[in-house]
């Protein structure tokens, strides 16, 4: 499989690691941010494709992030964790554009089907952009 | 999404003004198959949803409210991205459905929004002003002992409750109520690790946080008020007791949460965070999990009571828990303060009253009681020896035993139901009651009360211990010295101690039985136990020597004996332990929201109601939009104007109505006039494997027809009586390029999805294959899905079957090999459409699966092998049995 660029956002520092450590074992680009605001920092000096967010973090939420994510850049694919969530957040996560919305604690085999397909209909869209523009 | 839509409307612009050039057609089918892509893949994922939720509501699976908020908020996002997709791929055909969404959503949040109401605002109450109705605001122990001083004027120490709004102005102060939902979804149910893991970060969230300062001083006025009264000052020792909503309830919570004991003023608020936090201790956790019991519903009320300087203390009850037969008043009793009893370190005297108009006392057992609990000078308890000559003495005088045999009979008749009572006796040998709540009783079974004699043949280990819990347990003894062992506490395993704890509750649901040396039957592990349903005998002394670990033992907890091996004439009273989660809270919370996604409505495309205003369910929903989105997809008509990107039909002598897409190098040598292709034009690696297997000889030109097979009636009639446009089938769709191909049909209730790559890279090759057979309760479709996973078992493929679903996937191999697994699963869809007929039984799985196997597809000329007599329905091994990892 192709590497692409991901960024993955938790503030818990376990599961992040975690995470980070067993796609760089699948030769993935990896990093990582604890919250929304350094999520966005990152996103300004560097690309990702594919970002994976937690939908619960003190502070600035997951919801909040995607929002901003999505405005600084609309093409990058956004997976979100579930977390304590409320129902609202299934459908404030689609109407910002949230890729997919997965179960945390997620295996690795599933995340990695999903990163492939964000990735996927990341490559659709830039293709487009290109053409359309 | 913004860029969809804007990309979309520029892509419908320069379609209608037919300034597309020819290349970009292609392109413009991509863009849409990536949208119908994401579509299938929400309705994959919506299916798992519903299959994981049928699963739950079986009842035998664990689960928390996380779990249904997790769940209802992914399926109503994929229920979402499916209509979104459906509406842009349509050009905005469809968005009637939104609102359908949105009425279905708000209906799902309502079920899941908090319950329990606040009411009346004091953050602390004087017993005086409690009664037992109030029990929302003061928790069950807190009412109970207020009604028992000011409606049945009993004497209690003096108190204040500190109340649940109390509570939540704590939780609001700190923002805690997020930061412990969002850390208990690291809790995984089996794993005892993960759930003191989780228990020791919320506690320390609570220790750690702020009280508000009015809830501060609110506290500290009551406590000075109450030392004015007692004279006291700054020396007034108080006790804290939890007091939790639904703590007294139906449900014993029994020991669960934190008692502090000999609280010095300077530790007060501190202590009452630590109460607090005793909500959220693992055998707490464990406990509403195991129960069913949203968090959501329980909040901390404390009892702050004057401390007693107990002489003597105990627990008794209004009734035997266990012989049910026998009326009379059982009083256990310690010297010092009472934890020694309820967490079972001694075996307590046992005193029998009668409740006849002379509280008769119809027997006085004394237990050697060397050491007891008293209060330390300087805060909190400690253990002291007791004076030798009051060792082997009974701690109350006859007066004062019927005295409190008369508290018990009050606090009976008062609430109705038998009592479960903690009282002591003070320095002025003043008796008070400390707390009183519903004594849950098993019910009797013919054990009970038939005495059970010694049985022969079997080495007998322990005998002569109390009955916590009536039953029969089997397995290895498990020998837990500290709490750290439970971590590894085998299923079924029978665990023994030297003494009883409420903390074993995390491992009650495994347990087949428990046996400790030490404990009474009125303490609160007793008291779980029987709310588990685990035979248990306690006070059994020696028994933790007897039994060596490891050991199969039989626990008769009927006679209060342990013998060695398993003993077969015992086994057979063996009570079926009934499923936890059914009527719990949690489990009724599934069951509404699982009415509003799971249940099938539109069933019938065909129909005049298969419209998006009669979705009644995300179910609905996606069946609806699935149709629909293949109509939009694959519409022939739309798109045969373009000699580029349409669909075109497959002709071949195979019982599907196929349609087939190019996404680029699927198709060769065709004439872009035709709407038609033939085999000859597939240049799709994948798809031409599929096709082989499908056009296999064997399985040319058979259709179902009647064979004079006996069981084949009943599915030949339902053949017959099927609307002829389903009998063979709906649609089939083939999506395909040169390496890559997907491939869906839907029969009936039947519908399958296979996707595959097969190109030079091996590790980017890959069959997913997914098969959903209908209806949950259709046992022959089921039997296919059965079938069907046997056979893919057998060819390597990692199967996972779950309700009447199986996924397979089978990873990185040479192109070759993938395409000869296509091959075969295109023998294999065809074959076990055929098949359906055949499934009248549990053999004809078997039937299936060994004919396949062996190659033989000709139904006239199927090997059938030795016929067992026909089975009936109800001896059906249920699918879940056959689930594989």
């Amino acid at each position: 499989m192709e590497t692409f660029r991901i960024l993955i956002v938790d503030d818990e520092d376990d599961f992040r690691e975690a995470i980070m450590k067993r796609l760089r074992a699948r030769k993935m680009e990896v990093a990582g941010a604890n919250s929304g605001p350094k999520a966005l920092e990152m996103l300004d000096e560097q690309e990702f494709d594919v970002i994976v967010l937690d939908v619960k973090m003190p502070g600035m939420d997951g919801i909040e992030t995607l929002r901003a994510i999505k405005q600084k850049k609309p093409l990058v694919e956004v997976i979100m964790l579930t977390g304590h969530a409320s129902v609202e957040s299934g459908i404030q996560g689609m109407q910002l554009g949230a890729f997919d919305y997965v179960m945390k604690p997620v295996a690795l085999d599933d995340l990695m089907d999903k990163l492939r397909q964000a990735y996927e209909r990341r490559v659709l869209q830039l293709e487009y952009g290109r053409k359309n523009i | 999404m913004g860029t969809i839509l804007g990309n979309l409307k520029t892509l419908w612009r320069s379609l209608v003004k037919k300034e597309a050039v020819e290349e970009d057609i292609g392109g413009v089918f991509r863009f849409k198959y990536g949208l119908f892509k994401e579509l299938l893949n929400s309705n994959t994922q919506l299916l798992n949803i519903i299959t994981d939720m049928e699963e739950k509501l079986k009842g035998h699976q664990l689960f928390g409210m996380s779990y249904i908020r997790a769940n209802a908020s992914r399926a109503v996002f994929h229920a979402f991205r499916m209509v979104k997709s459906l509406d842009v791929l349509s050009g905005h055909r469809y968005s009637q459905l939104y609102p359908v969404l949105e009425e279905i959503h708000q209906k799902i949040k309502a079920e899941l929004e908090t319950k329990r109401e606040g009411t009346a605002a004091a953050l602390v109450l004087p017993y005086a002003a409690i009664f037992k109705e109030m029990v929302d605001v003061v928790g069950g122990k807190n009412a109970h002992l207020g009604e028992a001083q000011n409606r049945l004027q009993l004497p209690v120490p003096l108190g204040f409750a500190i109340t649940t709004n109390a509570y939540d102005a704590f939780l609001a102060h700190n923002d805690l109520v997020e930061e412990i939902n969002k850390r208990k979804l690291a809790i995984d149910i089996n794993d005892v690790e993960s759930i003191r893991q989780t228990s020791e970060e919320i506690q320390a969230l609570i220790i750690a946080a702020q009280m508000p300062p009015a809830l501060e001083q609110a506290i500290l006025e009551a406590y000075e008020d109450m030392a004015r009264q007692l004279g006291r000052g700054e020396a007034l020792r108080v006790s804290l007791r939890s007091s939790a909503i639904g703590e007294d309830s139906d449900l014993s919570y029994a020991g669960q949460y934190l008692t502090a004991l000999n609280v010095t003023a300077d530790r007060l608020l501190s202590t009452y965070k630590t109460i607090v936090a005793s909500l959220y201790t693992p055998q707490a956790i464990s406990y509403r999990l195991v129960k069913g019991i949203r968090d959501e519903d329980t909040a901390m009320s404390v009892a702050c009571l004057q401390m007693v300087d107990a002489k003597a203390s105990g627990v008794m009850y209004s009734r035997h828990p266990v012989r049910i037969l026998e009326d009379n008043i059982i009083i256990n009793a310690v010297w010092g303060l009472g934890p020694y009893v309820v967490e079972g370190i001694l075996t307590p005297d046992t005193y029998i009253v009668a409740k006849d108009a002379d509280f008769t006392i119809l027997s006085t057992q004394v237990m050697p009681k060397p050491v007891q609990l008293v209060n330390n000078p300087t805060g909190g308890v400690e253990e002291r020896p007791v004076p030798p000559e009051n060792q082997e003495a009974p701690c109350l005088t006859p007066e004062q035993m019927q005295t409190l045999a008369s508290y018990a009979l009050q606090l009976e008749k008062h609430y109705g139901v038998p009592q479960d009572i903690e009282w002591a006796l003070d320095q002025e040998d003043r008796l008070l009651i400390l707390q009183s709540r519903p004594l849950r009783l098993k019910k009797p079974t013919a054990g009970d009360v038939q005495a059970i004699p010694r049985l022969e043949g079997y080495p007998l280990l322990v005998e002569g211990g109390a009955v916590a819990c009536a039953g029969v347990g089997c397995g290895p003894a498990y020998y837990v010295r500290d709490l750290a062992d439970l971590k590894d506490f085998p299923d079924g395993g029978v665990l023994v101690a030297n003494h009883s704890s409420p903390q074993f509750v995390i491992v009650m649901g495994r347990a087949a039985g428990i046996v400790a040396d030490h404990g009474s039957v009125s303490g609160h592990m007793a008291a779980l136990t029987r709310e588990f349903g685990v035979p248990t005998i306690l006070g059994a002394e020696g028994a933790s020597k007897a039994i060596a670990p490891g050991t199969e033992v039989t626990v008769d907890a009927y006679s209060g004996r342990v013998y060695q091996g398993r003993v077969r004439e015992l086994l057979e009273l063996q009570q079926p332990r009934e499923t936890h989660m059914q009527g719990t809270p949690v489990y009724q919370t599934l069951r509404r929201v699982a009415d509003l996604v799971i249940p099938l409505n539109l069933v019938d495309p065909q129909a005049p109601t298969f419209t998006a205003e009669n979705c009644q369910t995300l179910h609905d929903i996606s069946r609806f939009v699935h149709e629909n989105s293949y109509k939009v997809m694959f519409q022939v008509s739309d798109l045969v104007s373009y000699e580029k990107g349409g669909a075109v039909k497959l002709t071949a002598p195979i019982p599907l109505d196929l349609y087939i897409v190019d996404l680029g190098e699927g198709l060769r040598d065709r004439d872009p006039r035709e709407t038609t292709v033939t085999v000859a034009n597939i240049a799709s690696v994948p798809f031409q494997a599929l096709l082989q297997g499908m056009l296999h000889p064997d399985l040319q030109g058979i259709e179902p027809r009647p064979i004079h097979v006996s069981g084949l009636l009943a599915v030949m009639r339902e053949q017959m009586l099927a609307p002829v446009g389903d009998r063979f089938g709906d649609r089939s769709y083939a999506v395909i390029s040169g390496k890559y191909l997907n491939f869906s049909s839907r029969v009936g209730y039947h519908y399958s999805v296979l996707d595959a790559y097969c190109g030079n890279t091996i590790n980017n090759n890959y069959i997913t294959f997914s098969f959903k057979g209908g209806a949950a309760d259709d046992v022959r479709r089921n039997r296919r899905v059965r079938a069907i996973a046997r056979v893919l078992e057998h060819y390597d493929f990692a199967v996972a079957v779950k309700g009447d679903q199986v996924q397979a996937r089978f990873l990185k191999y040479p192109c070759p090999v993938i395409a000869e697994k296509l091959e075969m699963i295109g023998r294999l869809l065809l074959f076990t459409r055929q098949m359906d007929m055949l499934m009248n039984s549990e053999y004809s799985v078997e039937l299936v699966v060994q004919n396949f196997l062996a190659g033989n597809y000709r139904l006239d000329r199927l090997s059938l092998g030795q016929r067992e007599p026909e089975p009936s329905e109800s001896t059906e091994v249920p699918s879940t049995e056959v689930r594989r990892e």
